[in-house]
């Protein structure tokens, strides 16, 4: 392809770059039959990005999420729809679905490979939005590097790599230090994301060949985290200051066992446990203390076993079983460890008649003690008309399971009303034992309804079409659809004597999103560059619309009068723009130079439901569209230095209310040494 | 017979219509007629500062009395008579009937339009207050308003008209459109202060048929 092929990060158009999490096997990309993105590691590098929420923030149709830490909304769906793995390994630790990629460094990252949809359905439970793999770097090209990098805010982070290898062994460890004083946008206010952090995290890596057929791998990982908390809890008018630490600590352990039987038969067992555990102990300023625990535990084995029984017929095969358990302070007894065990099982076929057509198939059955079983199939299609043209079908089903806070929270809110949140799968003890004691006061019919519940399911479907005209040129436009049922929602079921409300999670919503999607890149010569990207999404809730056609739903005017809401003021799910755009011009010269310009755009999204219907609708409060824009810049010695200079959101756009996790305009430096290997390329 | 006069009174004031629409000089008073007025600001209770020692908001924790009939407020010396027919405290209304008062009044809420709602059906039933459950239902979701407890905001739910038997036994629709200050609608952001000085002000429209039919 010579030298204007296209390198960068990207989408589609570099086939001979390797996939696993598509298919749980090693494919070529070109060879791909699901929505697939990948990130690789200079683009990690040259956008001088230092977490994953740097990075996931410039993908098309990648949305961040703030509250409760920055998670990403994919396709629509909140970020509790997205599973996180690191090298195929799901991190644990979300707070209300929340799981906080900041958690993430990018030290050591080879690249970030995301599937959307539920076409990635063989990863269970979470992984009904998307799968994003976070791929750790295993070469032995660099045998040490160092990095330190410093910035606005007093924002540092200092990372080091190194290698050892021999032929039978190769060991490498990751060390990195990031600490920032945080940052305060809106004045009078102590928002989490304005607090001091300090995170420490290391990985190691250990592979032992026993054999040429048979190879062990050991890998740890390890966060340190340690928040200086000065929260500000508002209810009813009054604002309670506490301040205090809260402490992440986030442990994963994995080891796996590879073995060759032939070439057309191999298997590996993967053994893996992770632990997170936070605590926060603060005290309010009139001393009273307030502590909140959450550890969770995640421990499973699995064993996958991957068949080629000819040169058009491929197949794996995998079952496994995951013991999870949460400790809360949020349930009844902290001390007491809320379990469950899942055992699953699952298979893919890939066929290939003919060499221009690629069909997959798949299904994994879940099944475990406290709620119903799901199955999710899955099959998928790829069609290369010619060397230009792709066409590519996924149809599958992905769900999510109740998580531990709908089964076992346990929370009366002494602060506000005393209102209590009861999980599912306890609720109807707890109130069954309350109203024989006499505090209930009234139940309503859907509480007799509580029992346990069923996994939130989505099927989706995706059309892609990837056109290369030439090689400089790639464009591709996508068309998606998820429908959502069995969305759990919590619902008030009752009423204590005093008239405090009750509340439990139900199996009751039903939504969809859809929408298109646009990529561009082209190769303009060998020095610049540009990619752009674009989404259009629209989301509804199904019963929210059969109301609205029915003319059940009323809005309120600027002076307060009612009126019947029509279908063309509805908007859909909150906190989903309906248009994103992307744009990133590169230049590189062969002397090592490095400059880019990203562009990043994001119509308003509604926030708040003001006008007092329980639907979102043009009436309520929005948050309003902008577009942020990065730059960094820098130069590759040949001696292994790199340096790079770095602004991110130059304009200072900040939105206080709605946009926490945007911090004004911030600038870095950073410095980079690597030692290159020469004789040892692997 | 009452149902014979209804009939007319339907027919006469159809014929009316129509003859209002043929010939456009005709002056606009009808017989049944029963204005719509709006209410501004009642203050119900307003928040009077900031307890410093539990730094809760605090107010007098006293009801403000109004006559829908004739459209004033009540001094509260009169609280046990029949000339007030609401009263006012923060999120609470009461009529002036059951357990708050000695007169015939009572309420239901209409889940509608306030316009759409001409006629109250005939099946509708009145409820009484019986502290601390009120004809007119208490409680987030429940009434007449949610509450936004992140964003410490009270709403006026869309679509719904309180449904007024007045102390005297008359009927009126009422529509409650805002609980602040000025009739606005406060922001999400809008600062504290102004969140708590300025709830507790009702703006109100109503139409009150001041001859005891059912018919607005």
């Amino acid at each position: 392809m010579g030298q204007t092929k296209l390198i960068n990060d990207t989408l589609y158009s570099n086939g001979d770059s390797v996939v696993v999490t598509a298919t749980r096997s090693e494919r070529k990309l070109s060879n791909i039959t699901v929505p697939v993105s990948i990130i690789n590691a200079k683009t990690i590098t040259q956008n001088g990005s230092l977490r994953l929420t740097d990075l996931l923030k410039e993908q098309t149709g990648l949305t961040l999420t703030s509250g409760f830490g920055a998670g990403v909304q994919l396709q629509g769906l909140n970020p509790d729809y997205t599973i996180i793995l690191i090298n195929g390994e799901p991190l644990v630790g979300r707070t209300a679905g929340v799981l906080d990629l900041n958690r993430i460094a990018l030290g050591n990252i080879n690249k970030i490979e995301i599937v959307k949809g539920p076409s990635s359905s063989l990863y269970g439970s979470e992984a009904m939005a998307g799968v994003i793999n976070i791929i750790t770097d295993a070469s032995t090209t660099i045998p040490f590097n160092a990095s330190l990098r410093y910035g606005t805010y007093n924002t540092a982070d200092a990372s080091i790599n190194n290698s050892l290898a021999s032929k039978k062994y190769f060991y490498q460890g990751f060390y990195n230090y990031y600490t920032t004083d945080g940052y305060s946008i809106r004045p009078n206010s102590n928002n989490r994301v304005t607090t001091p952090i300090s995170r420490f995290t290391t990985s190691q890596q250990f592979k032992y060949h026993l054999s040429s057929i048979t190879h062990l791998v050991f890998t740890t990982r390890f966060t340190d985290e340690n928040i200086k908390s000065d929260i500000a809890v508002s209810n009813g008018g009054v604002t309670i200051y506490s301040k205090g630490n809260e402490h992440n600590t986030d442990i994963n352990l994995a080891g796996t066992l590879n073995h060759r039987f032939s070439n057309s038969l191999k298997t590996s067992f993967r053994s893996y446990l992770t632990n997170y555990i936070s605590t926060q102990d603060l005290l309010t300023l009139s001393g009273a203390p307030y502590n909140d625990l959450l550890n969770h535990l995640f421990k499973r084995i699995e064993n996958q076993t991957d068949w080629t029984l000819s040169k058009t017929l491929s197949g794996i095969f995998g079952a496994g079983v995951v013991w999870e358990g949460v400790k809360s302070s949020r349930y009844d007894s902290d001390k007491l460890r809320k379990n469950n065990t899942i055992q699953y099982g699952f298979t893919q076929w890939e066929w290939t008649p003919i060499k221009k057509f690629i069909l997959i198939g798949g299904v994994r059955f879940d099944q475990n003690a406290q709620y119903a079983s799901a199955w999710s199939p899955k099959l998928s299609m790829l069609y290369k008309l010619n060397q230009q043209h792709k066409l590519k079908l996924s149809i599958g089903n992905g769900f999510k399971a109740p998580d531990f806070r709908q089964l076992y929270l346990d929370f009366t809110n002494a602060a506000a009303g005393n209102y209590s949140v009861f999980g599912s799968a306890e609720a109807q003890k707890v109130i069954g034992q309350l109203n024989i004691l006499g505090q209930i006061g009234t139940l309503y019919s859907n509480y007799y309804l509580l029992k346990s519940l069923q996994p939130e399911s989505s099927t989706g479907i995706h059309l892609s079409w990837d056109w290369e005209p030439n090689q400089k040129t790639f464009i591709s436009v996508q068309a998606f659809r998820n429908d959502i049922k069995n969305l759990i929602q919590v619902e008030q079921v009752g009423t204590y004597v005093n008239g405090a409300q009750i509340f439990s999670y139900l199996n009751i919503g039903r939504a969809y999103t859809q929408g298109v999607e646009l990529e561009t890149k082209y190769q303009l010569n060998h020095k610049w560059s540009w990619s752009g990207g674009y989404q259009f999404i629209v989301t509804g809730d199904k019963d929210q619309i059969a109301q609205i056609k029915a003319g059940r739903v009323y809005t309120r005017d600027a002076s307060g009068i009612s009126s019947r809401l029509t279908m063309s003021d509805y908007v859909g799910l909150p906190n989903i723009s309906k248009h994103k755009a992307q744009f990133k011009l590169n230049y590189v010269t062969t002397n090592g130079f490095f400059a880019n310009l990203r562009l990043v755009y994001r119509s308003r999204w509604a926030v708040n439901n003001t006008n007092g219907n329980e639907v979102y609708d043009s009436g309520d409060s929005f948050a309003s569209g902008y577009v942020s824009v990065h730059s960094s810049f820098g130069k590759e010695y040949t001696n292994g230095l790199s340096i790079q200079v770095g602004c991110d959101n130059m304009t200072n756009h900040v939105d206080a209310v709605n946009l926490a996790n945007l911090p004004g305009r911030t600038a870095f430096f950073s410095i980079k040494y690597q030692l290159i290997n020469k004789k040892n390329k692997s | 017979m009452k149902k014979t006069l209804t009939q007319f009174a339907i027919v006469f004031s159809f014929a009316i219509g129509l003859f209002s629409c043929t010939k456009s000089t005709t002056s606009s008073i009808t017989p049944m007629a029963s204005v719509t007025t709006t209410y501004k600001d009642l203050m119900a209770d307003t928040v009077l500062g900031i307890d410093p020692k539990t730094s809760m908001p605090y107010s007098a924790g006293k009801y403000t009395y109004y006559s829908i009939e004739n459209n004033t407020i009540v001094p509260k010396t009169d609280s046990a008579t029949n000339k007030w027919d609401l009263a006012f405290m923060s999120t609470t209304i009461l009529t002036n009937g059951g357990s708050s008062g000695g007169a015939l009044g009572g309420a239901f809420i209409y889940t509608g339009l306030f316009d759409d709602l001409k006629t109250i059906a005939p099946d509708s039933v009145f409820k009484t207050d019986k502290a601390p459950v009120y004809a007119i239902t208490t409680g987030s979701g429940k009434g007449w308003y949610t509450y936004d407890g992140m964003n410490n905001l009270i709403t006026p739910i869309a679509g719904r008209v309180l449904v007024i038997r007045t102390a005297t036994g008359k009927y009126a629709k009422l529509e409650i459109l805002s609980y602040y200050k000025g009739g606005i609608t406060l922001s999400p952001s809008a600062t504290d202060a102004d969140k708590l000085t300025k709830q507790r002000y009702y703006t109100f429209r109503f139409t009150f048929q001041p001859n005891g039919t059912k018919i607005f």
